[in-house]
């Protein structure tokens, strides 16, 4: 399975520089434009280990500020799903937070935490937590009702019992809805690092784009897309493997 | 019959109006071309806004859409590729592209002098010498023109990157206001009133270091175009120019003042008119800083220093001779 996600990775990649090439070479641009692939390929032979070294970095932001994000949607969504005031409350701040655009609030961020890893994490978080949150929402305030009608009748029902039922019941849909995110926390990773870090591969992005180094960011696309490939992966076994064990109980 | 006869007449002057226009009739068409600016439309484009809004392209026969710049617009690539005929672009970015087989020419400098310098708290240190520089945390934009200026200053002073603290900058001022970093990069003329400003309202003193007064010459906004265009329109570069530097010449008179003013103020409507009124004031002397020096002269000296600095640094891997592409008037 991680060698088919792998190839499948590379045949977009290498169609996608052939594309590019492909354009260079119909209108004859020059290397400034668009870059040769001798100088794709010498900008590889260079970069590829220190670049390597900047997303295992970013990978690991994104990892973190994944699971905070999981978190932040969960707990956001269970008292955000209630149907009272401070519900309500909790959701709308919730969704108005999310359509502030992140250069606008990065700023403020920086006063509060200066552009290390907790603005990093943060930004991350803030980017990654809003579609987990629209699925949580909708499984946590979606009822059972064979199954929550029968703790209702029997009197066994706590706050706590009809949340387990449907998180259980729906453990497909939130293991689908976790590992689809990863992508969006390895893109607000970059998009972090682009604006409030000093390093990551987001960092050497900018530094690229301010050089105007296409072979560079070519570099970098490359060695973003295999890592998220290795970490949707990783989550889809894991996924996998929690499946597999609720099947056995 | 009376009906008959008007609405005949009015067909064959729609007739003749439609055969007439497209031939020149009202006057001959104007050419089309695009140009690229370096930054957004502001004081530092002052001569562009003049020329545009004061008619002086359409009094040579041009319509120029005058677009603003960004860091993620590249003028050379715009060239390149077609959309822009005309462009703003720094030594360092043409240099690189020169590197890299763009074939691209330099027309004017409207800049003589670069109007990059690093603020800084006068009460709290002092920078007379490079040598001050030392134990200092300065900002620079990593892979930005500041970074080769600062890092050329050092090695001019013989001064070890160890010895200073290089901070990456970014597009808010925060570590400098909180007093993180000591000099910040900032463009004098359009950034330096309003940061001055700010500062000199919350009681504190503001000073500039400026890296030409130390003998780094790196030249800042020039016109560029293709080679394509040189060499097979040069009527187009020629009318083109000669509008453009009337209209810097122009922006810069202080009799003209108020006029430019009021036609920068037009294009950027965010910046209060006193704000407007001193970045002008200041613009002027890093435009023509000497009367005896013509408004868009190439400092091929200057060009060639900002290709020594880049070399010296690792910027581009051989000598571009810059000289060769720099079209002195």
């Amino acid at each position: 399975m991680l060698h088919r996600r792998i190839y499948q990775f590379f045949i977009i990649y290498c169609l996608g520089l052939s594309g590019l090439f492909a354009f260079k070479y119909t209108l004859g641009l020059s290397d400034y434009v668009i870059p040769s692939p001798t100088d794709v390929w010498s900008t590889a032979q260079e970069y590829l280990f220190p670049f390597s070294m900047d997303v295992l970095d970013t990978l690991g932001v994104a990892v973190v500020g994944h699971m905070i994000s999981i978190c932040l949607a969960a707990v956001v969504a269970v008292i955000g799903g209630k149907a009272n005031w401070i519900g309500s409350f909790i959701k709308m701040a919730a969704y108005n937070i999310q359509a502030y655009p992140i250069v606008a609030v990065a700023p403020i961020i920086f006063i509060l935490f200066g552009d290390g890893l907790t603005s990093r994490l943060l930004i991350t978080a803030m980017i990654c937590y809003f579609p987990l949150l629209l699925s949580f929402i909708g499984i946590v305030s979606q009822p059972v009702p064979d199954i929550e009608h029968f703790y209702d009748v029997t009197g066994q029902t706590t706050w706590w019992l009809p949340l387990k039922v449907r998180m259980f019941e729906n453990t497909g849909k939130l293991i689908t809805v976790i590992s689809g995110s990863a992508t969006v926390a390895m893109v607000g990773t970059i998009i972090a690092e682009f604006i409030a870090a000093d390093a990551g591969i987001g960092y050497r992005i900018r530094i690229a784009l301010y050089q105007s180094d296409l072979s560079k960011i070519l570099v970098a696309l490359f060695l973003i897309g295999i890592c998220t490939s290795l970490y949707l992966f990783a989550l889809e076994f894991m996924g996998k493997k929690i499946q597999q064990r609720m099947d056995v109980q | 019959m009376k009906i008959y006869q008007i609405v005949k007449r009015l067909l064959i002057m729609i007739l003749v109006w439609l055969v007439l226009v497209p031939s020149g009739f009202c006057g001959e068409p104007l050419t089309e071309i695009n140009y690229r600016l370096k930054w957004l439309l502001n004081t530092s484009a002052a001569g562009d806004i003049y020329a545009d809004r004061g008619g002086y392209f359409v009094e040579n026969g041009l319509r120029v859409v005058v677009k603003s710049g960004g860091p993620e617009r590249d003028p050379i690539k715009e060239l390149e590729l077609g959309r822009a005929h005309f462009g703003v672009a720094s030594a360092d970015q043409v240099i690189r592209a020169l590197s890299k087989g763009a074939k691209v020419k330099v027309i004017a400098q409207l800049f003589q002098i670069n109007p990059l310098q690093w603020i800084y708290r006068p009460d709290e240190i002092t920078v007379s010498t490079p040598d001050d520089l030392k134990n200092k945390t300065i900002g620079i934009t990593f892979g930005g023109i500041d970074e080769n200026i600062m890092k050329a200053i050092l090695a001019k002073s013989r001064i070890n990157e160890s010895q200073v603290h290089l901070y990456s900058v970014r597009y808010d001022f925060t570590p400098f206001y909180q007093g993180r970093v000591d000099l910040w990069p900032i463009y004098r003329n359009a950034q330096g009133p309003i940061i001055g400003a700010r500062m000199e309202k919350a009681g504190e003193t503001v000073g500039y270091f400026n890296p030409d007064a130390h003998g780094i010459h790196s030249v800042a906004n020039s016109v560029i175009t293709s080679d394509e265009i040189l060499r097979d329109q040069p009527e187009l570069v020629e009318n083109f120019l000669s509008a453009l530097l009337k209209g810097w010449e122009m922006a810069m008179d202080p009799d003209n003042a108020e006029k430019t003013i009021a036609m920068i103020h037009d294009a950027d409507r965010d910046t209060p008119l006193a704000v407007i009124a001193e970045q002008l004031s200041l613009t002027r002397g890093f435009i023509q800083p000497n009367p005896d020096i013509p408004i868009g002269r190439i400092d091929v000296e200057a060009w060639k220093q900002t290709e020594q600095m880049m070399l010296d640094q690792g910027m581009i891997d051989i000598p571009v001779h810059i000289e060769k592409a720099l079209e002195v008037r």
